[in-house]
């Protein structure tokens, strides 16, 4: 491949577009970090720099709260979607039960009704079982996820059969043929599924929104839009944008390269 | 061979969970939708079968057919600008290989974020004292007021969804455009094509599947938009940014007419149905 001379233009063509990028998210840190009440973006850069308004956020009781309750949130979500969709992958993978094909399809066909499509029955449902503002109201109602176990059940469908077999030969139980074969060889995708499935909680809203209605259960992304800048300053604002990015960035940095690959393998979005 | 019974009885064992789970959260409350709309469902649980009465009133609602309008608009705008910046920087992150890595990085961050982060950093940049204006400002032009005017607020909108949203688009046309080979492109180059020509009758043709599945994915979720509404105009101003989503959120939760709030959601169902078979039908064609 030719790389020639004529790539400057290109390199410098998309070095600006990258910045504009990430622009917005340097301005809200330099906002967050201006000391509140002062003068800052857009007006002039700050005089100087504090930690103030992060470690004021971070000891609002509120704040705290919502972070853990988007913690708890998403970690359950992950834990519990991670084994029911594998497990219910393997099974389609590799078992052989009536009904199997109709299940698997009617799955499918579950992905083609968008979840605020029946926002309304699901809410009513959950209000009927006393479950708005409850933990469980918030996280049950978003485990049926079609698309991990579709991505589970096209994973295992790769793995050879003799192994399943030599295994049970071998008089291995069920649950340890699940346990001691399906999960480690599984584990690159799981791990993936995992990062997904955390980022879809962590970054939701709709649901929380409508669910969780108070200091309880309500998440961070709900507790973000609590916030108006007529009450608080600015840079509070920023600087709790700021904190709630974090979780984020952290699955950015350290798992980017592997995103990246899996996006362009398997469409999760 | 002995293990081959215990299947159907292990088989369905292992899809119990996620069945009980899909029966209740996803089939039941699907069905119920379609039910729910042919009710006065309000927030006592109490309801009365009223027909078709929803969907009558849905056709004479001035507030529908805005936001129906509002949502296609948007989408109309939104689709075109994402697959745009989506295609260009796939296309530029493919020919640059010098610091290809950190550029894809910052690219693509914006994408792990939600967008209620979106929505509160950029309500700051659009507004008064915000960054554009600032900088507008400095240039002498400006005050633009982004968020307050029904001709500018909807573009605006999209701008942040597209933020937001682009890198995962991009990674699929990068994809894309990975997996066509380079011989391709060189033997055109020899035979004396120029940059254009290799771009449209080589790349752009090959990389149609990728496009094709962008642009349903994006149409889709366009249909879907309601977080940056919600945290940046509310729906306004004068119901410029009101959709469809928004009108499900606005009826069920503002208003607590379930059964109402029920027959947007159909429509929004029916919309997003319709570019699925859209999409399958241009699919099974490829395939033959």
């Amino acid at each position: 491949m030719t790389r020639t001379r004529r790539g400057w233009p290109l390199i410098a063509l998309l070095g600006v577009l990258s910045v504009l990028t990430v622009s917005p998210f340097a301005a809200m840190l330099v906002v967050a970090l201006s000391p509140a009440g002062e003068p800052t973006l857009p007006a002039q850069w700050p005089d100087s720099l504090t930690l103030d308004n992060l470690t004021r956020v971070l000891s609002a009781s509120g704040f705290v709260g919502w972070t853990v309750n988007s913690l708890v949130y998403a970690v359950v979500s992950v834990v519990i979607i991670l084994l029911t969709a594998s497990m219910a992958g393997y099974a389609f993978a590799k078992k052989r039960f009536p009904g199997r094909q109709a299940m698997f399809w009617t799955f499918l066909a579950t992905m083609m009704v968008p979840f605020q499509a029946t926002l309304i029955p699901t809410f009513v449902l959950v209000n009927s079982l006393d479950g708005v503002d409850t933990f469980w109201g918030l996280i049950v109602p978003t485990l049926a996820n079609s698309q991990a176990v579709f991505l589970m059940r096209q994973f295992i469908l790769g793995l050879p059969d003799e192994l399943f077999d030599a295994a049970k030969v071998d008089g291995a139980s069920e649950l340890r043929v699940y346990w001691t074969i399906v999960v480690p060889l599984t584990r690159p995708v799981l791990a993936t599924l995992g990062v997904f499935v955390f980022l879809w909680h962590w970054n939701d809203f709709l649901w929380p929104l409508v669910v969780g209605q108070s200091n309880a259960t309500r998440t961070l992304t709900v507790g973000l839009t609590t916030l108006r800048t007529e009450e608080i300053q600015l840079s509070v604002l920023m600087a709790s944008a700021a904190v709630s990015v974090v979780p984020c960035l952290l699955v950015f940095f350290l798992l980017q390269r592997y995103l990246v690959n899996s996006i362009a393998m398997t469409g999760l979005k | 061979m002995r293990h081959r019974l215990r299947d159907p009885v292990t088989g369905l064992l292992f899809v119990l969970p996620v069945l009980v789970l899909f029966l209740i959260f996803r089939i039941f409350p699907s069905l119920a939708a379609a039910g729910m709309s042919l009710t006065n469902w309000n927030i006592g649980g109490e309801w009365n079968f009223v027909g078709a009465d929803n969907y009558a009133r849905l056709l004479d609602d001035a507030i529908f057919w805005t936001s129906l309008r509002v949502t296609l608009v948007y989408v109309a705008v939104y689709v075109p600008l994402t697959l745009l910046v989506s295609l260009g920087t796939a296309l530029l992150l493919n020919q640059v290989v010098f610091l290809r890595g950190l550029f894809r990085g910052m690219l693509f961050l914006p994408y792990v974020t939600s967008f209620v982060l979106a929505g509160v950093i950029w309500r700051w940049i659009y507004q008064f004292d915000g960054l554009i204006n600032g900088v507008l400002g400095k240039a002498g032009l400006g005050p633009v007021a982004f968020l307050e005017q029904s001709s500018l607020v909807l573009p605006a909108l999209a701008v942040v969804s597209a933020w937001k949203g682009f890198g995962y688009s991009m990674l699929i046309l990068l994809a894309g455009l990975k997996a066509i080979p380079g011989s391709y492109l060189e033997a055109a180059r020899v035979d004396g094509a120029s940059a254009w020509q290799r771009f449209r009758r080589i790349t752009l043709p090959l990389l149609k599947p990728a496009l094709f599945f962008v642009l349903v994915i994006e149409t889709i979720s366009a249909f879907q938009t309601f977080d940056t509404v919600y945290v940046m105009t509310g729906g306004g101003p004068a119901r410029a940014t009101y959709t469809l989503i928004y009108g499900i959120y606005d009826h069920g939760f503002r208003s607590f007419d379930f059964g109402y709030a029920a027959t947007w959601g159909m429509v929004l169902f029916a919309l997003v149905l319709i570019v699925s078979l859209i999409q399958r039908r241009f699919l099974d064609r490829g395939n033959t």
